[in-house]
């Protein structure tokens, strides 16, 4: 397992008593990049993770995280990985930066506490105590608590879960910034556009299973490969047989005439020759759209289910 | 032991930021002292009054102030977070214990200093003997608290636990009403009790001017204790609300009951 795949996993399985929750997947996680696992509650995202950080041992398969075993060297895989989970609080008395200098004494490796202050833009708060913290400052320090020991691996389990769209956004800036900074994410999330944003690459996980993976362009061109072409003009279609244009596959037209709706294969061949068209009926422009599928057209394609159902 | 260290710090900080913790180990235990001796001080020497107070303090301290908030802890997802952090679960329970002495030693510290100044009682001969068995009463009951903590599965199971192990340590081990004058059934139920020898070592000290090493059953006892609670905290410990006790759990339970119970019945049978 080398070092340029810091993640590693096969035929993963985890069983709840008779519940299957993860039912043998397989990915990996390339030295600095962002992988996401994107799947709706429910779905074993967290399980998973929590396997590779050896916080709960798994029913089969092969793991690997920094080359080490985290169902055997959880405590040497844990001085060495990052950690955001969901769901977890601070004492209500606790002191920003006391919490940062606790946690920075269970490693073996710390980065420093200034700096890690200053990146995360708690250097206001260092006094402050932890009750007293809004949710985004709360998810900064938890961020700042998964980079205190300069981690090689950071885990990122719903990082802005329950956030307002304020402090999501904070967070995503936080993210890109890791991700400019070339470290290996693994995040799980349940919002598709955090996963198209801010991923790499993206497995789209469901009833324990991966349905599909790959970067989110690859995943929305391998399932449905359409976009849509929207012209909106300004003076309504005249009431003729549309022609087919290049790769285009059904065209629709609004009840005012005005919007043309048109599912292409090679949206930007289809445009070009929509555009002329348009141009031949003497009717002027009003505003052009091209929209790709979405994860979330790909998963109800998948699944016939919404993510968030 | 970097961890320990910190850990250690970082809970007295905020043991001494709590205000319910200086209520429970200070406030409270003074008010009882002053309202006992007012009461009692004519009829029983002032010492009796100390010892009740002192076992009264060690009681709340364990079984409430080390049990309810390692639940609380755990409930509020706090030990979820130490959970991801290359530690196990020792440092976190000796911290506690360690916590929960330094918060008590200058509440029993004050209430003998009031007990001398004020009400002219006479320090024990064995000073250090006493502040030795305040100590091990201490980190004993804290070690009890722990295990009620890993057992239970809510704040208000803690509740109901804690106070059916804390009355009946209350007042039928001696602490409140000398066992002499207990019924039978209480004077048996009192042999198995982990206060009672906290009692008996309270009034070798106090009222016969013996020495740990005189008082070698009760130590014996409480030590047992310690060591038994202590190890079967580690095992049971649980870092999340979710995890499930293991049925194993159930056994150690048991396991960390049987000094009492071995000690109760040999004391019943070597009475004369």
């Amino acid at each position: 397992m080398g070092s340029d795949t810091p993640v590693q996993v096969e035929g993963l399985t985890k069983n709840y008593g008779d519940f299957p929750a993860v039912k043998g997947i397989d990915f990996e996680v390339h030295a600095g990049e962002v992988f996401g696992l994107l799947g709706p509650n429910g779905a074993g995202k967290t399980t998973t993770v929590e396997i590779l950080e050896g916080l709960r041992p798994r029913t089969g398969g092969r793991v690997s995280v920094l080359g080490l075993d985290p169902g055997l060297q959880s405590k040497q895989i844990k001085d060495r990985i990052g950690v955001c989970l969901q769901f977890t609080n601070l004492p209500d008395k606790m002191k920003v930066r006391e919490a940062l200098e606790l946690f920075a004494s269970f490693h073996t490796r710390t980065t420093g506490i200034d700096e890690l202050l200053e990146r995360l833009q708690l250097r206001e708060k260092e006094k402050a105590f932890y009750s007293q913290l809004s949710g985004g400052q709360k998810q900064r320090l938890a961020f700042a608590l998964a980079l205190i020991n300069d981690p090689q691996v950071l885990f990122l389990d719903e990082p802005t879960s329950g956030l307002d769209p304020q402090a999501r956004l904070e967070i995503h800036e936080l993210i890109e910034k890791l991700r400019s900074q070339q470290r290996t994410i693994l995040l799980t999330t349940h919002y598709i556009e955090e996963a198209e944003k801010l991923c790499d690459r993206v497995a789209i996980i469901d009833g324990g299973k991966i349905i599909a993976i790959g970067t989110p362009r690859e995943i929305q061109a391998k399932t449905l490969g359409q976009s849509l072409v929207e012209i909106r003009c300004d003076s309504p279609i005249p009431e003729i047989e549309l022609p087919q244009w290049n790769s285009s596959e059904k065209s629709q037209i609004s009840e005012d005439r005005k919007s043309l709706t048109v599912v292409s294969t090679h949206p930007a061949r289809t445009l070009v020759e929509i555009v002329k068209w348009i141009d031949q009926q003497n009717i002027d422009l009003a505003d052009v759209h091209l929209k790709r599928p979405s994860l979330e057209d790909v998963f109800i394609e998948l699944t016939g289910r919404k993510l968030r159902e | 032991m970097k961890a320990y260290l910190s850990l250690i710090r970082i809970d007295l900080k905020l043991a001494f930021r709590n205000r319910s913790v200086i209520f429970f180990n200070y406030l409270f235990p003074l008010m009882f002292f002053f309202i006992f001796a007012q009461m009692m001080g004519a009829v029983v020497p002032i010492s009796y009054v100390v010892g009740m107070v002192l076992v009264l303090g060690i009681l709340g301290n364990g079984l409430f102030g080390a049990g309810m908030r390692a639940v609380n802890e755990r409930e509020a997802n706090i030990l979820r977070r130490y959970k991801v952090a290359p530690i196990t679960a020792t440092p976190l329970l000796v911290s506690s214990m360690v916590t929960g002495w330094v918060a008590f030693m200058p509440s029993a510290i004050l209430i003998l200093s009031i007990a001398h100044f004020r009400y002219k009682m006479t320090f024990p001969a064995h000073m250090l003997s006493l502040l030795g068995l305040i100590s091990l009463g201490v980190i004993t009951f804290r070690s009890m608290g722990l295990i009620i903590a890993a057992v239970v599965n809510s704040m208000q199971e803690g509740n109901i636990l804690i106070q059916l192990l804390y009355m009946p340590m209350l007042f039928l081990s001696g602490a409140t009403f000398p066992v002499e004058r207990l019924p039978r059934w209480g004077q048996i139920v009192s042999h198995f009790l982990p206060a009672s020898h906290l009692v008996t070592g309270f009034r070798g000290i106090f009222q016969e001017d013996q020495s740990l090493f005189e008082n070698w059953p009760s130590v014996l006892a409480l030590t047992t204790t310690l060591t038994i609670c202590t190890f079967v905290a580690t095992q049971l410990f649980r870092w999340e609300k979710e995890e499930k006790i293991r049925t194993s759990a159930k056994l150690w339970v048991l396991g960390a009951l049987a000094p009492f119970v071995i000690l109760g019945c040999y004391q019943i049978f070597a009475a004369p």
